[in-house]
């Protein structure tokens, strides 16, 4: 009888629960799992803060220093973040048992100090990236004079019109 | 901790039904929750645990609490998935809430105390991980996550 | 990358055709791409040149559009989009609305389809549609103020502090015989939170209301306020987490068209057979809920156990189970290499054996057999008047299928089988659906066959501002339908998405005209529901069989 042919089937397929939680699960290669930000590369340039569409990677400049903060309670494990990070910090890694009871532990924040305008003390960038700057240009063969360096973007501006012999108003 | 078997009431404010199909999921032979205790109630009334899922929309706000209302003490509530546990891709749209966070905001100003919860992140998680939150409710496994926090000197 | 303007031989005639008869209506005309026509229309001309569209020209009405043009100084626009099956075309009219004089003339006597199209534009934009016979609240909360429209562009998209006014009530109180049996929004039965306001009288149900869009999130707004060309394809995904990747597919289809960007080869193939993983995911999903519906859970766990090596399949793929995030404007991120393909092989042919000995049981089974066999009769010309789409379609013996009517990705160059049944009864649409996965299997082992080398991303990807076009791709549920309008600043000016399920669910009363309270259920999930869109129950006299609340006559 057709119903029963059922039965042989599931004799056939056997028992196919897996043992988790009791004994780990296996994952693919390639799995998208917990996002993770290597906190000796990330040099604070906010690519990933513009890409990432919940916001669950936002940025804050307080106090002197740019804190990253990677909240997972909101992200969508959709890779965009390691997909455009100039310096490979941020990957997916192959970590899906996030449970938590609080919301604070499902966070990791990275915090980094900034460099002022010699110009009007604004902080205005991190020291890893203006520093990445100048290893980049002085491998080009290109060395930076650090009075034109470590400028906020508004008196950087004036100076390289001066260099140019145009004059710049500056607000 | 829960030492006997939860009975849940899947409760779903406005969701993508992908996390709903995750714990549909859950209890089909693959993973079989039931293993764990787990049983699928039709009552709030019934049960122990709600299995929540979505970012709360503006039109579910007061049948969710409702609801919650409904499930006795002790309680308990896992917000399954991104959109529960932050509000997701949509925790700024005007339609919306945001979240588990912000239902508890409502909740405390009528006066209701919001029920012990326990947040699943993934979108949608995979059913190990619902199960590992099971698993975690009833003291089987511990937590892994940790808050970390790297200041530069 | 310019755009190919030429039209192709029969668009053209079609199009000199429209010219020479409405001369007067037609302020102007533009040639969107070779198989898009984009007409201006005066609106006073409007119901003529629809009803010449529809029993004419024999085109199929697809969904309505409005949008806020106030910035691009052109104020309120409405744009009704038509499809032309014969000619793989695309007609779409568009009607402007003064902001002095938001008062537009309805379609809807024309076309009963074109009812909710109407009213959601009327929640999000405030406009007036003259002789609208339902011009009742569709989309928004109950308790969301009557004069304040969301996608307006002066409406901030994260505005959350909009004030709550009292719901008004909009179920009447039961008669003296009647009795309410509420179901929902939180019902055992219901995945997602509906409401059915049920009244029965002497055992049998004689009224019926329903209030859907429990779902609503704000989808078009977040993307046009807030979210770049490239980030809509993961909230695209996230519209459906059962149907997410045909969304996102659509979407970037239509920039992709907009912009003339060209896609490589080998990624219209990666696409192509993830559409059809998709498509198999989803019916063997529909068919183990219809399964546990008849009664049968044997069967709805078995159904499972053989969608589950799909999600495995996918995992390994994409990275995920669900909500793969492969899509991006241009092309996609992933790719499927040897192993995949290996196992994408192996997997086809196990899961097609697998079927086969289950649907042997299942249609050895008398009693399902009895359950479905002409029950939920849906006629061809009922079919046809509603516009249904998808497998609900094809089971009433309307051919029309997205994949073959508007060709995208690899599906221009892959032969398939499309399965055709005219009965019209729930076992003809379990039967289109099963047939479906069949020739799913073929496609993707053709596409393997053929996969071509190359990229996986288009090189030049440069997106013009305002321009008009639209997109659909076939989703398991039948047409989807993206119509975009590009802006500036890396942002979307208006996107509106049509999924299947708002043009089969009017299709439900007429399927349960007749039948008995048990046989609801299945009847009902027969279409494969995605209720994202809304249900709606008209009433059914259950001793006569008569409508009791109907207001349209069909034709």
């Amino acid at each position: 009888m057709g119903r029963f042919s059922l039965l042989g089937k599931s004799r056939k397929v056997g028992v196919v629960t897996e043992k988790y939680p009791f004994k780990p699960t296996e994952l693919p290669e390639g799995f998208r799992g917990k996002p993770e930000i290597n906190v000796e590369k990330c040099i604070g340039c906010g690519a990933c803060v513009a890409e990432c569409p919940p916001n669950a990677l936002t940025m804050e400049d307080r106090d002197g220093y740019r804190v990253i903060r990677l909240f997972y309670g909101r992200c969508i494990f959709c890779g965009r973040c390691a997909d455009v990070c100039p310096e490979e910090a941020i990957s997916l890694t192959m970590e899906f048992e996030l449970t938590s009871d609080t919301l604070t532990d499902l966070v990791q924040e990275v915090k980094l100090k900034m460099v002022k305008c010699i110009v009007c003390g604004r902080y205005y960038g991190t020291e890893r990236h203006q520093r990445k700057i100048i290893e980049a240009m002085k491998s080009q063969g290109i060395e930076l004079d650090p009075e034109i360096m470590y400028r906020c973007p508004e008196h950087r501006a004036d100076t390289g019109a001066k260099l140019i012999g145009l004059r710049r108003e500056s607000k | 901790m829960i030492k006997k078997s939860i009975w849940v009431f899947h409760l779903n404010s406005g969701s993508c039904n992908a996390c709903d199909i995750e714990i549909l999921d859950i209890l089909t032979p693959f993973h079989d929750a039931e293993r764990l205790g787990v049983k699928l109630v039709g009552s709030p009334r019934h049960a122990d645990a709600i299995l929540f899922t979505g970012p709360v929309t503006r039109q579910n706000v007061d049948k969710v609490i409702e609801a919650i209302r409904a499930v006795p003490e002790p309680k308990y509530l896992l917000a399954i998935g991104s959109c529960a546990c932050g509000g997701g891709i949509w925790h700024d749209s005007f339609a919306t809430l945001g979240g588990v966070q912000k239902l508890y905001g409502i909740l405390k100003s009528m006066g209701i105390k919001p029920p012990k919860t326990i947040y699943v992140p993934g979108c949608p998680p995979r059913p190990e991980a619902i199960l590992h939150a099971i698993a975690y409710l009833k003291g089987i496994v511990t937590k892994k996550v940790k808050r970390t926090i790297f200041e530069e000197k | 990358m310019t755009r190919k303007l030429m039209a192709k031989q029969n668009i053209g005639k079609t199009l000199e055709v429209i010219l020479e008869n409405f001369r007067d209506a037609i302020l102007k005309y533009e040639m969107v791409a070779s198989n898009k026509i984009l007409l201006h229309v005066d609106s006073r001309h409007l119901k003529n040149l629809t009803e010449y569209l529809l029993y004419s020209l024999k085109t199929r009405y697809c969904t309505s559009a409005g949008v806020d043009e106030r910035p691009l100084s052109e104020d309120f626009k409405v744009y009704h989009i038509f499809s032309l099956d014969a000619d793989k075309a695309f007609i779409i009219l568009s009607v402007r609305a003064p902001s002095t004089l938001l008062k537009l003339p309805s379609i809807t006597p024309s076309i009963p389809g074109a009812e909710w199209a109407e009213r959601e534009i009327r929640d999000f934009f405030g406009i007036e549609f003259e002789g609208h016979p339902n011009p009742k609240r569709l989309v928004l909360p109950d308790d969301w103020p009557a004069d304040v429209f969301p996608l307006r562009k002066d409406f901030k998209y994260n505005l959350k502090d909009v004030p709550s006014k009292a719901p008004k009530r909009i179920f009447r109180a039961p008669s003296k015989s009647e009795y309410v049996v509420p179901i929902g929004p939180y019902h055992p039965a219901l995945h997602e939170p509906e409401y059915f306001r049920i009244y029965v009288s002497k055992g049998e149900i004689v009224d019926a209301e329903y209030r859907g869009f429990g779902v609503f999130r704000g989808i078009e707004k977040l993307a046009e306020g807030k979210l770049k060309y490239n980030q809509i394809p993961f909230i695209a995904e996230r519209i459906c987490g059962i149907c997410g990747f045909t969304h996102s597919s659509c979407y970037c289809q239509a920039v992709e068209t907009a912009s003339g960007i060209e896609v490589p080869e080998r990624a219209q193939y990666v696409r192509t057979i993830m559409l059809e993983l998709e498509r198999i995911h989803s019916h063997l999903l529909w068919l183990g809920v219809a399964c546990h519906l008849l009664g049968f859970d044997t069967g709805f766990m078995h159904c499972w156990r053989i969608r589950e090596r799909v999600m495995d399949l996918c995992e390994i793929i994409t990275g995920n189970r669900k909500t793969y995030g492969l899509n991006l404007v241009g092309g996609v991120r992933r790719d499927i290499n040897e192993k995949a393909k290996a196992k994408i092989i192996k997997f086809a042919e196990n899961m097609c054996k697998e079927l086969r000995e289950l649907m042997d049981v299942l249609l050895s089974m008398g009693e399902i057999i009895s359950r479905t066999k002409e029950i939920g009769v849906l006629g061809k010309k009922d079919a046809r008047k509603l516009c249904v789409v998808g497998p609900v379609a094809r089971a009433s013996g309307i051919k029309i299928d997205s994949r073959v009517d508007h060709p995208y990705f690899a599906y221009k160059e892959l032969s398939f089988n499309v399965p055709v049944y005219s009965e019209g009864d729930v076992l003809a649409r379990l039967m289109v659906r099963v047939d479906e996965i069949y020739a799913s299997a073929e496609i993707i082992e053709h596409a393997l066959d053929k996969l071509p080398k190359g990229d996986l991303m288009a090189e030049e990807i440069d997106i013009p501002a305002n321009v008009r076009d639209v997109a659909a791709t076939e989703a398991p549920r039948g047409e989807n339908v993206h119509f975009i309008i590009t802006g500036v600043e890396n942002r979307i000016y208006r996107w509106k998405v049509r999924a299947p399920t708002y043009n089969n669910l009017p299709a439900v009363p007429y399927m349960l005209r007749g039948e008995s309270l048990a046989d609801a259920p299945i009847i009902i999930a027969s279409i494969d529901p995605c209720f994202s869109c809304t249900d709606r129950i008209t009433v059914i006299d259950a001793e006569t069989g008569k409508f009791v609340s109907n207001p349209f006559k069909w034709r």
